[in-house]
């Protein structure tokens, strides 16, 4: 059996022992006594606030009742904010007072077009209109899958859809300016097959400005989740068990050098975006998350070191399991992790981004978009995402031009800091029956999905005989056909259509001359290199021919080579990934 | 019999991995009877013009999300033209990133038509279908990969009519030309017919022979014939063999997928037709005939018919093949000339080998089990096996020799 049959198994028991919980608070008297006085005791430290209007309010609301089965149901079965098994939220505040400032920023707007001072520019833009500094970068095509900026028939590409990095120069330009050791300031990476080697430039980018002791302090994230690449975004270069390997390399070489950094972001959101159903999004990604789990375990590395560094990235759309799923999926994670792994409080913590799904932004009628982002946005709060990206409506069209991605950034300020919504009170429907009744749904199927992935022998097996493939492209046919049988309402596209053709939207695209640029100063850095990157690349190979840590030796590397001079190199020694239909 | 299936070749630009789109509308292609040649994301103008030409398909068809479609576009319409096969129309579609504007100059360069956001799938579907259909005929004007590529296509056509005899071109567009000439090509071009049960890693272990082929064998060329079956409702047919076969993406392998068309044989009815026409081209060192997964009794190469379609059988087994029943019961373990163990990464291929190697000896013709792990990079077995069918096929070392074997590791 692999490690998801006894996560299921896990769950099951844990959901059998609270129903047995339940039946004890009503027929021991002592046991009833013990909550009944723990009840009183959180109820009283519940503090009060007001809102802008006189009315009083608790911060924290609980279940109005005194019954000792409903206290148990509560506290085991969903969990104070902040405690085990987590289905409320990760923390006690979440986003409390935000307009004050107090707690963490949840925005974080996913950005990059152009060339490294392009997206710099950008950065700057959105910041200033967010309290803290949160800088979530997009690479271009060519990045993402490891080639440089002159490599044969990319030149159309580069800059396109994100930011164009070839070497340790454009990073310095790519953050210039800001302050990344601030303590609200984080960075956010989404780079996958090539993570290491970015992650490498990007480490050796900020030393070079604020100095080796930097490390202690960057915060940030890196995405670097290379089963969901071979199960639904497509990138990757190296063979399965090479790009695990570089994978373990790095997250072996963050913990203890980069203590608040996340070096891998378990991520459902391709999954969804390619097509996957909401269950079946939960269920990949929580158990691609526990794979990593296995991975590392074998590799010797403790859980409760680790698993405070895994972070996960989810979808939000707008089928009704998006009410739920981040609250489900912090309940299985925290489960399987204490129970299956043996993993203490802070590393059975799921911490939670969210984005928007793009692919319910249509171009007809696009306008609408801002309706659906803003719906979205209100499911992904409800679940209290500790982290959020708001779609621009534009989506369909373009990266994000200034004015729609500055109009997705104010969404999420006026849900958090204009409207009451989520200012002054915690819990504003746990344990509503629809709640519930969804709740105990998408759990399930997730669950069934787990002993399916297991009876194929897990994750990677699963993988290989193209399971998890074959569910989302299935489920990806099945909504388009729903949407265009008509049984899936989409306004604009399939009811209520006015005949207007497609409107004229500003595109954001990368100018010739730009690319020419990026490809210019590519080879500067490849001249200026010239006589060092051989030798850094011999060594880069060395390494990588005996079991050495990978990552160790790329830090040295991005100092003199490019990104796809270190790919070359390391497909040399590795090959290449076979892809699948 | 109705006429024979559109066919197209799909694929996703270079740096783009967007491929939901297109898996959508290949799944509705198939479901409409139309031959899908897939080809993958992340695909180079070079590697799509290439297929388009060695499938010989009724038109070309892109996903692009990723930007810089105006200039991928136009790089695969030109360099079709260059190639002589400017006769195929590319066609595709990005949701709302290819604008109406766009399109407009697209289509000034020479793209037939982009499908935009929310156009309705049927549309796409009746318009594609009367858009592409058009009967292949012999040209003359055809070149090189082209012509044989015809050839197979005219072959194809023939076999699925109900008069093989009078129905469609000639078998090349030179008829004297396409007449097999066994006597002066045998010993020229050795075909390896591959089966085994679905999954076994049959077309894993002709990628890795593939790109052994190319490193030891500086010249020449390999030709790749892969069967896959039909849709039994639709006659459409979704084929995928491309995407995995990462070495075939060369100028030295010429790889053609055949889909059955309703033939139970584990092969195209066209395949003999098509070994004959790479035969005789007598362009071709080696060819590997895969055919669709077989069951214990098949014979798709015709070995125990006294007509045997190829120079050797090369059987592929997995180390969960059941057990020593399982074992006695498959006929091919008798006829091949080559067995292999494949998945040797399995803990089971240990207990494996011992076994099928017992139920080879029983068959008294010095048979020796092969061991491979063909999803492993350079792996040893395959090497191997290479030299085997090297020495077997006697491929000329004097063509290549060790030098082409060192690997070019670092730019
Ligand atoms: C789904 C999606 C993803 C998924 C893709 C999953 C997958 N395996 O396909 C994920 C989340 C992984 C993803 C990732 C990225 N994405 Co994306 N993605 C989208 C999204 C939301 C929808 C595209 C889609 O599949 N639609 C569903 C299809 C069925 O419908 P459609 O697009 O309307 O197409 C219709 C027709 O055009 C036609 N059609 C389409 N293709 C073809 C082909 C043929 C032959 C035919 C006949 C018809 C046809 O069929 C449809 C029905 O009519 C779009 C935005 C949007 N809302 O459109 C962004 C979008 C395409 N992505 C974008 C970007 C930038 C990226 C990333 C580069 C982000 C990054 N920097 O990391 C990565 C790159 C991933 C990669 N490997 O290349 C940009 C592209 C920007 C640009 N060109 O300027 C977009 C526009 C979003 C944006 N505004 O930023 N993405
Ligand atoms: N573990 C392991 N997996 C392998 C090996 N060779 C191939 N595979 C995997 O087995 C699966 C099937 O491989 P294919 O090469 O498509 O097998 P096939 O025999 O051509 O399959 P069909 O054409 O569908 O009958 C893929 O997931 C391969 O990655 C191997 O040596 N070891
Ligand atoms: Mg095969």
């Amino acid at each position: 059996m692999s490690s998801l049959g006894r996560i299921a198994d896990a769950v099951a028991a844990y959901n059998q022992f609270v129903t047995a919980e339940i039946a004890r608070a009503r027929t021991d008297a002592k046991f009833a006594a013990e909550l009944r006085a723990r009840w009183a005791k959180i109820r009283k430290s519940v503090e009060w606030t007001q809102s802008p209007t006189g009315t009083k309010l608790p911060r924290l609301a609980l279940p109005d009742t005194a019954e000792p089965g409903a206290i148990a149901d509560f506290l085991l079965g969903q969990g104070l904010p902040g405690e085990f098994p987590y289905a409320t939220a990760a923390y006690r505040e979440m986003y409390l007072d935000r307009d004050q400032g107090a707690g963490e920023e949840p925005m974080r707007l996913f950005a990059g077009l152009g060339l490294a001072e392009d997206t710099n520019a950008r950065f700057k833009y959105l910041s200033r209109n967010q309290k803290s500094l949160r800088l979530s970068t997009a690479f271009d095509g060519p990045t993402l899958y490891g080639l440089d900026s002159d490599h044969e028939g990319v030149l159309g590409k580069v800059g396109e859809g994100g930011v164009a990095i070839d070497t340790v120069e454009d990073m310095l330009r790519l953050f210039a300016d800001f302050d990344l050791t601030r303590p609200d300031a984080s960075v956010s990476m989404t780079m996958n097959a090539p993570a290491p080697v970015i992650l490498a430039m990007f480490l050796a980018a900020t030393k070079r400005r604020f100095g080796p002791g930097c490390l202690q302090q960057l915060r940030g994230t890196i995405q670097a989740d290379i089963l969901k690449e071979v199960q639904a975004q497509n990138e990757v270069i190296f063979p399965v068990d090479a790009s695990l390997r570089f994978l373990g390399d790095m997250i072996e070489w963050c913990v203890p050098n980069l203590p608040k950094w996340y070096p891998v972001s378990v991520s459902g959101y391709h999954i969804a975006e390619a097509g996957a159903t909401p269950v079946q999004q939960a269920a990949f990604t929580l158990a691609n998350g526990f794979t990593y789990v296995e991975l590392l375990r074998q590799r010797g590395v403790d859980v409760n070191r680790f698993g405070p560094r895994l972070s996960f990235f989810l979808d939000c759309g707008l089928d009704v399991e998006y009410l739920v799923l981040g609250r489900v999926c912090r309940r299985l994670w925290s489960i399987g992790m204490r129970d299956v792994f043996g993993a203490d409080a802070k590393a059975q913590l799921l911490k939670l981004h969210t984005q928007t799904s793009g692919r319910s932004l249509i171009a007809a009628e696009f306008q609408n978009n801002l309706t659906r982002t803003a719906v979205e946005l209100m499911l992904a709060y409800l679940n209290y995402t500790n982290s959020c990206h708001s779609n621009s409506a534009d989506e369909p069209f373009t990266t994000p031009t200034e004015k729609y991605a500055l109009l997705a950034s104010h969404a999420q300020s006026i849900l958090l800091e204009e409207s009451g919504l989520f200012k002054h009170m915690m819990n504003l429907f746990g344990g509503a029956p629809g709640l519930l009744a969804l709740e105990r749904q998408v759990e399930q199927g997730i669950l069934d999905v787990f002993r399916e992935m297991d009876t194929l022998g897990g994750v990677i097996p699963a993988m290989e005989q193209r399971y998890q493939r074959s569910k989302i492209q299935e489920a990806g046919h099945a909504y388009e056909q729903q949407i265009y049988s008509g049984r899936r309402p989409v306004i604009g596209l399939n009811r209520y259509v006015t005949d207007e053709p497609l409107p004229h939207v500003p595109l954001a695209r990368t100018a010739p001359r730009k690319q020419r640029l990026q490809v210019e100063r590519l080879k500067a850095f490849k001249k200026k290199h010239a006589k060092k990157a051989p030798t850094a690349l011999q060594r880069l190979e060395n390494v990588t021919r005996s079991s050495g840590n990978v990552f160790g030796e790329l830090l040295d590397a991005v100092e003199v080579c490019s990104l796809g001079q270190i790919t070359a190199c390391l497909t040399g020694v590795v090959g290449k990934f076979r892809p699948m239909v | 019999m109705a006429a024979p299936p559109l066919r197209l070749l799909t694929a996703v630009p270079l740096c783009d991995g967007h491929d939901s789109a297109i898996s959508t509308i290949n799944l509705e292609l198939a479901r409409h009877g139309i031959e899908v040649v897939y080809l993958g994301y992340h695909q180079s103008v070079a590697a799509i013009v290439r297929a388009a030409i060695q499938e010989d398909v009724n038109a070309v068809g892109l996903s692009s999300y990723n930007g810089g479609h105006i200039v991928f576009f136009k790089e695969v319409v030109g360099q079709l033209k260059a190639a002589g096969s400017g006769d195929i129309p590319v066609f595709g579609g990005g949701g709302g990133t290819i604008t109406p504007a766009d399109a407009r100059v697209m289509q000034r360069n020479g793209v037939d038509r982009i499908f935009f956001a929310g156009t309705p799938l049927d549309r796409i579907m009746a318009e594609i279908k009367t858009r592409y259909a058009r009967p292949a005929k012999p040209d003359r004007k055809f070149k090189g990969d082209r012509a044989l590529a015809r050839a197979i296509t005219l072959a194809e056509c023939r076999v699925g009519s109900p008069n093989p005899a009078t129905a469609g071109g000639t078998l090349r567009p030179d008829a004297k030309k396409s007449r097999p000439k066994a006597a002066t090509t045998a010993g020229k071009t050795f075909v390896i017919g591959v089966a085994g049960p679905g999954g076994a890693g049959k077309s894993t272990l002709i990628d890795e022979l593939t790109s052994r082929f190319l490193q030891k064998i500086p010249r020449g060329r390999i030709g790749l014939l892969a069967n896959d079956p039909s849709h039994p409702g639709t006659g459409g047919a979704i084929l995928g063999d491309r995407v995995s076969a990462i070495y075939a993406q060369d100028d030295r392998v010429f790889f053609r997928s055949l889909a059955t068309r309703g033939s139970l044989t584990g092969l195209s009815a066209a395949a003999p037709a098509a070994i004959e026409i790479l035969r005789s081209s007598g362009e071709f060192d080696l060819i590997f005939v895969e055919s669709v997964g077989v069951g214990q009794e098949s014979d798709p190469f015709g070995v125990f018919h006294g007509r045997k379609l190829v120079d050797a059988v090369l059987y592929v087994l997995p180390p969960h093949y059941g057990g020593r029943i399982q074992l006695q019961k498959i006929a091919l373990l008798n006829g091949a000339d080559l067995v292999v163990l494949n998945k040797c990464d399995d803990p089971r291929a240990h207990a494996a080998k011992a076994e099928i190697q017992t139920r080879l000896d029983q068959n008294q013709r010095g048979q020796h089990l092969h061991a491979t792990t063909a999803a492993k990079h350079s792996d040893l077995g395959v090497d191997r096996l290479f030299a085997v069918i090297a020495k077997l096929g006697g491929l000329d070392p004097a063509r290549g020799g060790e030098k082409a074997c060192q690997m070019e590791v670092s730019p």
